[in-house]
């Protein structure tokens, strides 16, 4: 069985010390994060400040250099190949850039994570997640099109809509809003809400976007020289007074 | 300066070295991805297909052409089928059509891979479960490797139909008079090896184009360097096996 390292028994990804430099370049230091059950925490920082880094070392993609990242309450860096694809397959990942296969059409792109998966499923069940998927962010006539004839926008959602294809029990939003028109924006937001409220999950949301982290947190963490400078709802961090803080509201 | 290109030589060296004993281990793990591999055996065949089928064609029209004068001095005429027809099958078309294809399969495996890197489509297949190694890069280093010969074995026969042509032009020879000639002289053990140079070739070639397009860098630039030294670490390649390959041959036929 799988060592539990959680400290907090309600924590669902909780990171203790985290560090991690590329060559001279210092991104992590000494971080701290606690997501609970059912908790949104929207994550701001500056560009290049680390919060990329960050998600990918929740999901197993960068190792950490020291640190403790523990995820369902099971220390990710001593996991198995396979006990890592099976926390994974719970953990969705929407990427900064998208990452959709060029090579393969909207249907296809979508299929991969639950092909891969849950291989037991029929065709049918197969085709109906995937409609319904592409339905929720507006988009089930772009299903035989090729990720290069989306515009910026729509790529995004199609990316989406593959993270949340799997029903994941944790999210990890990388500016999930970025490119999108403000009315879409929203839309988003509020379907990262109502995905929250219907199942429950946990989620990071790395957002540049302050209605965004107005609508979708429940905390919002700002990163700054690599660790958590400060904790807090919107409104919280809103009144404070403190400069660093202060930047990211104007 | 000269260190720094010893040092970047003898790391990629053993970079491609240890990817390729990655791709051992990883081909005998469970989970073939059969149907990828069938695509990339058909996208390998797709792309090369006709590029290899015209420069056979020309190939084998060429050295006829260009022998028969020669040939005509010694009054040795009547040898020009089998004489070309061996410098085909055993030695010009496999290198042409592995030269043919390092530039073809090395530059998309190359360009496609690495754009799948810089865009982190890799990352994603890894965070979908899915092992990229296995499903990226086996299938279309075994794919290259199945598919090499099946095109060297296409561009013998289409060599020799060129051949065919260039005899007549100036001679006048039947069809079942030419390939009396040189089926007399070309046998099996003439295609053998050449086959087992393509396996090489293609195994060669997609091992250098994915390792490339694997670890590519600094984004949209990479892609382009990637996809170029692909082809290029490719060719040399290419040529170090057919040298070893001839000293191979040398050695067992004095035995
Ligand atoms: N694979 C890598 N190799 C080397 N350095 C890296 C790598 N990934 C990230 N970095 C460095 O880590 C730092 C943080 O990068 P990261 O992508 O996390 O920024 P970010 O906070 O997501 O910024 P943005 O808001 O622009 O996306 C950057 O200085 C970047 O140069
Ligand atoms: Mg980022």
């Amino acid at each position: 069985m799988m060592e539990k390292v959680s400290y907090n028994k309600e924590a669902i990804i909780e990171l203790i010390n985290l560090k991690k430099s590329f060559g001279n370049n210092r991104v992590l230091n000494d971080l701290n994060l606690t997501v609970k059950q059912g908790e949104n925490v929207v994550v701001i920082g500056k560009s290049g400040s680390g919060k990329s880094v960050l998600i990918k070392c929740i999901i197993g993609l960068i190792k950490p250099d020291s640190g403790i990242v523990s995820v369902f309450g099971n220390d990710v860096s001593k996991l198995s190949h396979d006990d890592l694809d099976q926390m994974r397959a719970k953990v969705g990942f929407l990427f900064q850039s998208n990452a959709l296969y060029d090579s393969m059409t909207i249907r296809e792109n979508l299929e991969f994570p639950l092909r891969r998966h849950w291989l037991k499923d029929t065709k049918d069940t197969i085709n109906d997640l995937v409609l319904d998927a592409l339905t929720n962010v507006g988009l089930a006539d772009t299903i035989d099109m090729k990720p290069s004839e989306l515009s910026g926008g729509m790529k995004k959602r199609v990316a989406l809509a593959r993270t949340l294809i799997l029903k994941p029990e944790i999210i990890l939003y990388d500016e999930p809003t970025s490119g999108l028109d403000p009315v879409t924006g929203k839309e988003i937001s509020n379907l990262i809400v109502e995905i929250q409220k219907k199942y429950n999950t946990s989620s990071i949301i790395i957002s540049h976007d302050l209605s965004c982290a107005k609508i979708t947190s429940n905390k919002i963490v700002i990163l700054i020289d690599g660790t958590c400078y400060a904790t807090g709802t919107f409104e919280e961090l809103n009144n404070m007074s403190d400069k660093k803080v202060k930047q990211f509201f104007d | 300066m000269k260190s720094i290109a010893l040092k970047h030589f003898l790391y990629e060296t053993a970079g491609i070295y240890l990817f390729a004993v990655r791709f051992f281990k990883e081909l005998f793990k469970p989970r073939f991805e059969f149907n990828e591999f069938l695509k990339q055996c058909y996208t390998v065949g797709n792309t090369s297909i006709t590029l290899v089928s015209v420069t056979a064609l020309i190939m084998g029209l060429v050295i006829t052409i260009q022998s028969q004068p020669a040939m005509e001095t010694f009054g040795t005429e009547s040898w020009l089928p089998s004489v070309v027809s061996i410098s085909l099958v055993r030695e010009l078309v496999p290198v042409i059509t592995a030269l043919t294809c390092a530039g073809k399969i090395g530059s998309s495996i190359g360009a496609e891979l690495g754009s799948m890197k810089v865009t982190e489509q890799i990352d994603s297949m890894e965070v979908s479960g899915t092992n990229p190694f296995k499903y990226l890069v086996v299938t279309r280093v075994l794919a290259a490797t199945l598919m090499l010969p099946l095109l060297i074995i296409l561009g013998d026969t289409i060599s020799l139909y060129g051949a065919y042509i260039g005899v007549n032009i100036n001679q006048n020879v039947s069809f079942h008079l030419f390939t009396n000639q040189v089926f007399a002289k070309l046998d099996f053990s003439d295609v053998l090896p050449s086959v087992i140079k393509g396996l090489f070739f293609g195994f060669t070639i997609g091992i250098i184009s994915c390792y490339k397009g694997y670890h590519t860098k600094n984004g949209t630039e990479g892609v382009g360097k990637s996809a170029n030294s692909s082809v290029v670490v490719s060719i040399f390649a290419v040529f170090m096996i057919d040298l070893i390959a001839a000293q191979v041959a040398n050695i067992f036929h004095i035995l």
